[in-house]
């Protein structure tokens, strides 16, 4: 685990990942038919929410309406999805199950659902492309979404994730989802959610290791970063085949164009445990929410560099909690 | 040889070569100096009919050598055999050129671009002192940049690309308008107007305009130089725990002829960590004197309000390739590039930090690299140029570096 150590020798309490925030509630919903799914992050109430988008092949919806600029600075809920731009149907549904609990922003008669989504592209992997999370799937989701330790590794929206793809598919490994949480003794909470889908390598920050990613032919890890420096011979990662989609979560007060800031700086965790990130085959994307029932007084500084931490933290637990699926070895089952 | 030869130059550049520069500036016709002996006016950098002017700085041509070797004997008195270079001036066409001010350490960095580069930008700190950049939105005017330049001085320093847009009129660079060419001169500057005592010091035009007249093709000087002369990192635990910073730079060559290189002038809040090993190499220091781990200060809730202002840092790059991009892909470029930024230094981006990275495109190179190639080894030479540059940082305005730590 990324910073382990660290962590160990602070006071900070360790805790269960996302849920940590209090008023937060995550819930996955996994197809069956092929490895893939998506997860819902659920506001109890609502929270200011802000997005850093940097990598070259996106997917979302809602973004805009989080722009600093423009009026409204509440989200109820946040869907990660796999399935590709078809996942983003998954939100469809979290909508409507927020209709029918009357959750939204006032709206004339009506209360509207604020649902942002980003999703990763995991087509290609284990058999059917037809198979994606519909909006039955972001439904069920945040039907099952609770307060509890979220469950991580090959599930939810980290269901068909894969990493190390600079040699292909073929050379790559399985990732999926991954959370943490930083509790400071004065009572800030933030932290990470994280589904890796990334063109890169994931690298453990504490001591520079590859934790998942490109295999050579003998099935031991290559490392991204030699391959690169050598000009070795690779494939250019396509878009349709990688985006790794997060959120990071507060319980501090942040104006929206603070909880963009958070999120920027959330984005680090990306830079920090995977290798290349942001390029232009990923759809790098990381939602923020500030739930604002800490009373207490910390910088954005500060928590953002919490939340960039605790990112990195959660990437290298979404590569150590996978499972092998439809024979992309996780990290785990990896050769020695 | 570089890992030998770069604290020499980083020692000695300052003091012993500028001055020399300084007076072959305001002593004019400038240039001169600086150019081969019987060379003809016609040949001169930015000249029309520029292209011949290349022929000179030619990776290993006959006149690239003898400038070269007149150079090493004039000025810092290396051997005759020009040491490989691993910095930025790798890349052909592209020189650099620094001025340090004596009364405070502050200065400028000038990145000159024969005829013009496809540019970028990626700026992510929250606390940025710019020009010129909106004209490098990818929906913008497509023009080339004739320079970047890099400065101390805070906000005032931005005077710098002055300077440098007038060395580039008298050589009458620049994009071709109605009746005149306008040098194209983006610009950043870093705060470190509390280092050294006497704010009211920074870079103005004239700064500008000798780094650009010192510019050169040979490898960069690193360091407490230019615009890293004033540069500092680690003040999670406020000014008295700091240590210096500095400017450095890299460069990654592939077998296949692509070049990628960086250069950086490291002013940050946070630490400066070793992506290699996880390390600190430079950054706040605890009661003992030894690092306090940013990282670890802030997991601990040692400093949930910093004391850092936003007037006290930023982090401010040049990423250059000699691949062909368009300005789009001269934007993911620099994107990727600041991904080095996040792995070098902890905590970055904050908003008591301006981080700006641009990225120049000079496409010499015809061979062909998608953006992700380039970019993944543009934040790899970011990162390395950032450990450099306050591995080479020399103590300065009373900011301990890393070389003069207590082993």
């Amino acid at each position: 685990m990324a910073t382990a150590a660290l962590a160990a020798q602070s006071p900070a309490r360790a805790s269960s990942g996302l849920t940590a925030v209090e008023g937060i509630k995550v819930g996955h919903h996994t197809l069956t038919e092929r490895p893939t799914g998506c997860t819902v992050i659920l506001v109890d109430g609502d929270a200011v929410g802000g997005v850093s988008q940097r990598g070259g092949a996106p997917g979302t919806r809602e973004t805009d309406l989080l722009n600093p600029l423009n009026m409204v600075d509440k989200v109820n809920a946040v869907v990660l999805s796999g399935g590709s731009a078809f996942g983003l149907e998954a939100a469809t549904g979290t909508v409507r199950w927020l209709e029918e609990h009357n959750i939204g922003w006032p709206a004339g008669p009506s209360k509207v659902p604020i649902v942002p989504a980003a999703i990763l592209f995991d087509l290609g992997v284990g058999g059917n492309p037809k198979v994606r999370p519909t909006a039955d799937c972001g439904y069920k989701a945040a039907e099952a979404a609770t307060a509890g330790p979220v469950q991580e590794g090959t599930v939810g929206a980290g269901a068909g994730a894969t990493v190390g793809k600079l040699g292909g598919a073929n050379k790559s490994m399985k990732s999926g989802l991954g959370t943490a949480s930083i509790s400071l003794p004065n009572g800030l909470v933030v932290a990470a959610i994280v589904a890796v889908n990334a063109v890169g390598d994931v690298i453990d920050p504490a001591n520079g290791h590859v934790v998942a990613g490109v295999r050579n032919p003998d099935g031991t890890l290559a490392d991204a970063r030699k391959i690169l420096r050598a000009g070795g011979t690779m494939q250019r990662p396509r878009a349709g085949e990688n985006t790794t989609i997060g959120l990071v979560a507060t319980n501090a007060r942040l104006t929206k164009a603070l909880a963009t800031r958070m999120a920027l700086m959330a984005d680090d965790g990306y830079a920090r445990a995977i290798s290349p990130s942001h390029t232009n085959g990923d759809g790098d994307t990381i939602f923020s929410l500030a739930t604002g029932r800490w009373d207490g007084n910390a910088d954005i500084t500060t928590i953002g560099a919490l939340a960039a931490e605790a990112m990195a933290d959660a990437v290298v637990r979404a590569a150590t909690q996978a499972t092998s699926v439809a024979g992309i070895p996780a990290a785990r089952d990896l050769k020695r | 040889m570089m890992f030998v030869a770069q604290p020499f130059r980083a020692a000695r550049a300052a003091p012993v070569a500028q001055p020399f520069r300084a007076a072959a500036a305001s002593g004019r016709p400038k240039g001169l100096r600086y150019k081969a002996p019987g060379r003809p006016k016609g040949l001169r950098y930015n000249a029309p009919g520029r292209p011949k002017g290349l022929r000179y700085k030619a990776p290993g041509g006959p006149k690239g050598l003898r400038y070269k070797c007149l150079f090493g004997l004039a000025m810092v008195g290396l051997a005759s055999s020009a040491p490989a270079n691993d910095t930025l001036t790798a890349i052909r066409g592209i020189r650099v050129g620094h001025y340090t001010l004596v009364e405070r350490p502050t200065g400028c960095t000038v990145i000159l671009v024969d005829r013009g580069a496809v540019a970028g930008i990626a700026q992510r700190g929250a606390a940025p002192g710019t020009r010129e950049t909106d004209r490098l939105h990818p929906t913008n005017a497509a023009d080339r940049v004739d320079a970047i330049v890099l400065s101390g001085g805070s906000a005032f320093g931005l005077d710098a690309a002055n300077g440098a847009a007038r060395w580039l009129d008298e050589r009458r660079a620049g994009v071709a308008t109605n009746g005149a060419r306008v040098p194209i001169v983006p610009a950043a500057v870093l705060i470190d107007l509390w280092v050294g005592g006497k704010p009211l010091v920074r870079p103005a035009a004239d700064c500008g305009y000798r780094a650009a007249a010192n510019a050169t093709v040979r490898p960069v000087a690193e360091g407490s130089v230019g615009a890293g002369a004033g540069a500092t990192v680690g003040k999670l635990l406020g000014r008295d725990r700091a240590m210096k910073g500095g400017i450095g730079s890299a460069s990654v060559t592939l077998a296949n002829g692509l070049q990628v290189a960086a250069i950086v002038a490291v002013n940050a809040l946070g630490d400066i960590v070793d992506p290699h090993s996880g390390a600190v190499v430079a950054g706040a220091r605890g009661d003992d004197g030894s690092f306090a781990d940013a990282r670890r200060l802030l997991r601990s809730g040692a400093t949930t309000v910093l004391s850092s202002l936003p007037a006290e840092n930023t982090t401010i790059a040049v990423v250059a390739t000699n691949a062909r991009l368009t300005q789009a892909q001269a934007t993911g470029l620099a994107q990727m590039a600041d991904a080095g930024y996040a792995r070098a230094i902890v905590p970055v981006h904050t908003i008591a930090d301006g981080d700006t990275v641009f990225a120049l495109a000079t496409g010499s190179w015809r061979g062909t690299a998608d953006v992700t190639t380039i970019g993944a080894l543009a934040a790899d030479a970011v990162a390395a140029a950032i450990v450099r540059a306050v591995r080479q940082a020399t103590t300065a305005g009373g900011v301990l570096a890393v070389r003069d730590l207590p082993q």
